[in-house]
């Protein structure tokens, strides 16, 4: 009898494999993207709130002008912080005379990595939220999935990007880098420090070869061999990939990761517990790495050994009026962002400042027309949170953030460790943009 | 083929992703031999009590008292969910009382996700003292926290097996993974021994959730699903012998390890677990149908 139990035992715990499998499948496929935050805690300083509008302490009473976000949010990828403070900054205008006395209304929509659901939202939004512009999206494949609606509507995004139709079409321009160029930028500060070999290692999952082709053009054209490594996500044996990545680094050679920062963490912890972190002239990270979590987790072991590419402005270290504002408003109107400061917010702050400064130049009605128009009118707008000016411009592409920052941990904050820096033009896809935008 | 020299690193970090294994698989093993379930939520349970003792530690609380609550969740999560929803399922498919589990990792995840989320960088680690200090060999250092997980591991085997066999408890329990009706009927408190077995194992997931938690990682998702691969080391011992589940967890770390630093197979090592439980259930399969065939014969 308890042969036979066990043995129904052992299959319907095999059945089970599969569909658990399954499960960690989707997870895996969930878990991949996620740009940065510095998390620390939000702190207002001098700034006032009144700043954001043209008529302080005047609630704004007209109609409302829609608009409208679509945001993942799922176990273990929620990017609802970008909308979120986006909404924080628009409550803020709202409250201080709005837009020519018409406040805004920010309606967010969120999925859970469902094309259909994404397709869903955007005819949401449109047909029955009636919004006119599209601020905020952030999404591991709304990009992907929506961009053709979205063109042939007339509707000019601005979002954070993730997917590659987020950088390559003509009606969605990010605030963000995204992966690919943020690796772009981690490789090109380790071969400014004259590395003998990259290795650079991803989570694998769909969009590793397009996020890949950056960091082996920039290697490539500085004669420095690059290994290309991929994981899967959740990394278990995080041991067995530093140690891989350290031996085919060799010990003038740097490793550069690109995952989130539980996996990255995983990864540079198992080196340091290994003895590692000296076996190589340096470790490098994309984006999601800078944020102070990470910084504090790690310990001093890796001061001036990590370096990571950081695509906006530095929240602790800078003390301009634009990062006042920024703490300020998250402050009195950001309860739901619930990452604080960080580049989360960031990117939603300055999504939100070039949606108000187009919506301000808007003569007339606030139509879908008119809005995106003046959208795509936006040019070398100064957000305060990026190395350079915003410009959308009619292109058939659009990477207008493509000048970054190099940040390092020290006593478990991340600070800056090399300033404002243009990612090479040797990525075919940068070349690309600057002489599509006249600025190569 | 990389030389001997390459592979040598591999063998320790393999030794140590089996004891990881072990922790995990060995627990789930314990609790299938006294309660006839397989227990999906073994790693969900750990990662809710590892976080939990990460939020005590940043809350400032001493690391041990933050320890014992992280065991002690996992113990009353287990033994709650035993005590609630075990006699309702006694009578059902072994399937069916997985999968009930599998409800309970997913709820459990869940919350994890919204109370300990991830938007925004979020990212946690546990580190316990026993990492500063350690051994080298071959040119990598060993924390005394990997030859404690190892040995956890086997102790836990030695002790299961010594309680399962020469225990009036363990007796218990094993019988009532056979059948619990003959057994309420000889007088054995079936509600006591089966709460016994799942708080038994809740401490147990407690304990492997902090371990795993230093070694592998402090994250909810990892956590929850590297019962997974634990779960192909209990299969490959049939979900019946714990000495066999440990020597198949080791077996697969080992060898998931040595296929890293080989190219053409380094992308693929991430199946070791499942190819090696399927060829297991084959090769068992096969064996039974020719036992069955002579019997008949």
């Amino acid at each position: 009898m308890k042969m036979r139990q066990n043995a129904r035992g052992a299959r319907a715990a095999a059945a089970l494999v599969a569909v658990i499998g399954t499960l960690v499948a989707a997870g895996c496929s969930s878990g991949s993207s996620g740009t940065t935050s510095a998390g620390s805690t939000a702190n207002a300083g001098a700034a006032s709130t009144s700043q954001c509008g043209t008529k302080p302490g005047v609630k704004a009473t007209g109609t409302p002008i829609p608009l409208g976000a679509i945001a993942t949010n799922q176990p273990g990828t929620s990017f609802t912080d970008i909308p979120n403070m986006a909404a924080a900054y628009f409550d803020c205008v709202n409250a201080n005379g709005g837009i020519n006395g018409h406040p805004i209304k920010l309606y967010i929509e969120t999925e859970q990595t469902n094309p259909a659901q994404i397709a869903a939202d955007a005819k949401q939004l449109v047909q029955t939220d009636h919004v006119v512009g599209i601020v905020g999206n952030t999404s591991i494949l709304e990009c992907t999935i929506n961009h053709s609606y979205w063109e042939n509507l007339g509707f000019f995004v601005v979002d954070s990007g993730i997917a590659p139709e987020c950088y390559s079409t003509p009606n969605s321009a990010a605030v963000n880098m995204g992966p690919r160029y943020s690796s772009d930028g981690a490789v090109q500060y380790a071969l400014s420090q004259h590395v003998s070999k990259i290795v650079f290692d991803q989570s694998n999952v769909p969009g590793t070869g397009y996020i890949a082709a950056g960091p082996a053009a920039l290697a490539a054209a500085a004669h420095v061999p690059i290994v290309q490594l991929t994981e899967n996500v959740p990394i278990a044996d995080a041991k067995s990939v530093a140690i891989k990545e350290v031996n085919d680094a060799g010990p003038n050679g740097a490793v550069i990761l690109n995952f989130t920062p539980p996996e990255a963490l995983v990864i540079l912890q198992a080196a340091q517990k290994l003895g590692l972190e000296d076996k190589v002239k340096l470790w490098g990270c994309s984006t999601p790495c800078n944020t102070d979590f990470l910084a504090k987790a790690l310990g001093p072991k890796w001061n001036n050994k990590l370096f990571v590419n950081a695509e906006l402005t530095p929240p602790d270290s800078t003390n301009t009026p634009a990062m006042r504002l920024y703490k300020a408003i998250l402050a009195k109107y950001g309860k739901a962002v619930s990452g604080g400061v960080g580049s989360f917010s960031q990117m939603g702050f300055a999504e939100a400042e070039i949606m108000v400064h187009a919506l301000r130049s808007v003569k007339g009605a606030y139509t879908v027309a008119s809005v995106n128009a003046a959208l795509k009118a936006v040019s070398d707008f100064d957000t305060g949170m990026l190395c350079q000016g915003w410009t959308y411009g009619d292109f058939p592409m659009h990477i207008p953030n493509n000048v970054d920052y190099t940040v390092t941990p020290k006593d478990g904050k991340m600070v800056v460790a090399k300033g404002c820096t243009p990612i090479s033009s040797v990525d075919p896809q940068i070349a690309a943009y600057r002489k599509a935008s006249g600025t190569g | 083929m990389p030389s001997w020299q390459e592979f040598e690193p591999f063998i320790v970090s393999g030794l140590a992703l089996g004891g990881v294994y072990a922790l995990s698989g060995v627990g789930t093993v314990v609790l299938y031999q006294a309660t006839g379930v397989v227990y999906l939520a073994f790693g969900a349970v750990g990662a809710l009590g590892a976080l939990i003792a990460w939020s005590l530690t940043n809350a400032g609380a001493p690391d041990w008292l933050a320890w014992l609550v992280c065991v002690l969740v996992s113990g009353a999560v287990t033994l709650a969910y035993g005590m609630v929803f075990g006699p309702p399922l006694a009578r059902r498919d072994p399937l069916v009382k997985a999968v009930a589990t599998l409800g309970l990792t997913l709820v459990l995840f869940g919350l994890m996700d919204l109370l300990w989320t991830t938007s925004g960088g979020q990212s946690r680690a546990i580190t316990l003292p026993t990492d500063n200090g350690g051994f080298t060999v071959g040119q990598l250092q060993v924390t005394w926290t990997q030859v404690i997980g190892l040995g956890a591991g086997i102790a836990i085997v030695v002790v299961t097996t010594v309680f399962l066999r020469y225990t009036k408890l363990g007796t218990a329990m094993r019988a009532m993974a056979n059948d619990r009706e003959i057994t309420a009927t000889l007088g054995v408190p079936v509600r006591r021994v089966e709460a016994a077995a799942w708080l038994g194992c809740g401490v147990i997931a407690g304990v492997a959730g902090l371990l795993l938690a230093d070694l592998v990682a402090l994250d909810a998702t990892t956590l929850t699903f590297l019962v997974i691969s634990s779960l192909a080391a209990a299969l490959i011992a049939r979900l019946r012998s714990i000495v066999g589940t440990f020597v198949a967890a080791m077996a697969i770390g080992l060898i998931h390890d040595l296929l890293t630093p080989i190219q053409s197979l380094s992308s693929y090592r991430d199946m070791t677990p499942f190819v090696l439980a399927a060829v297991a259930l084959l090769v068992f399969s096969r064996h039974r149908v020719i036992s069955l065939s002579r019997e008949e014969a």
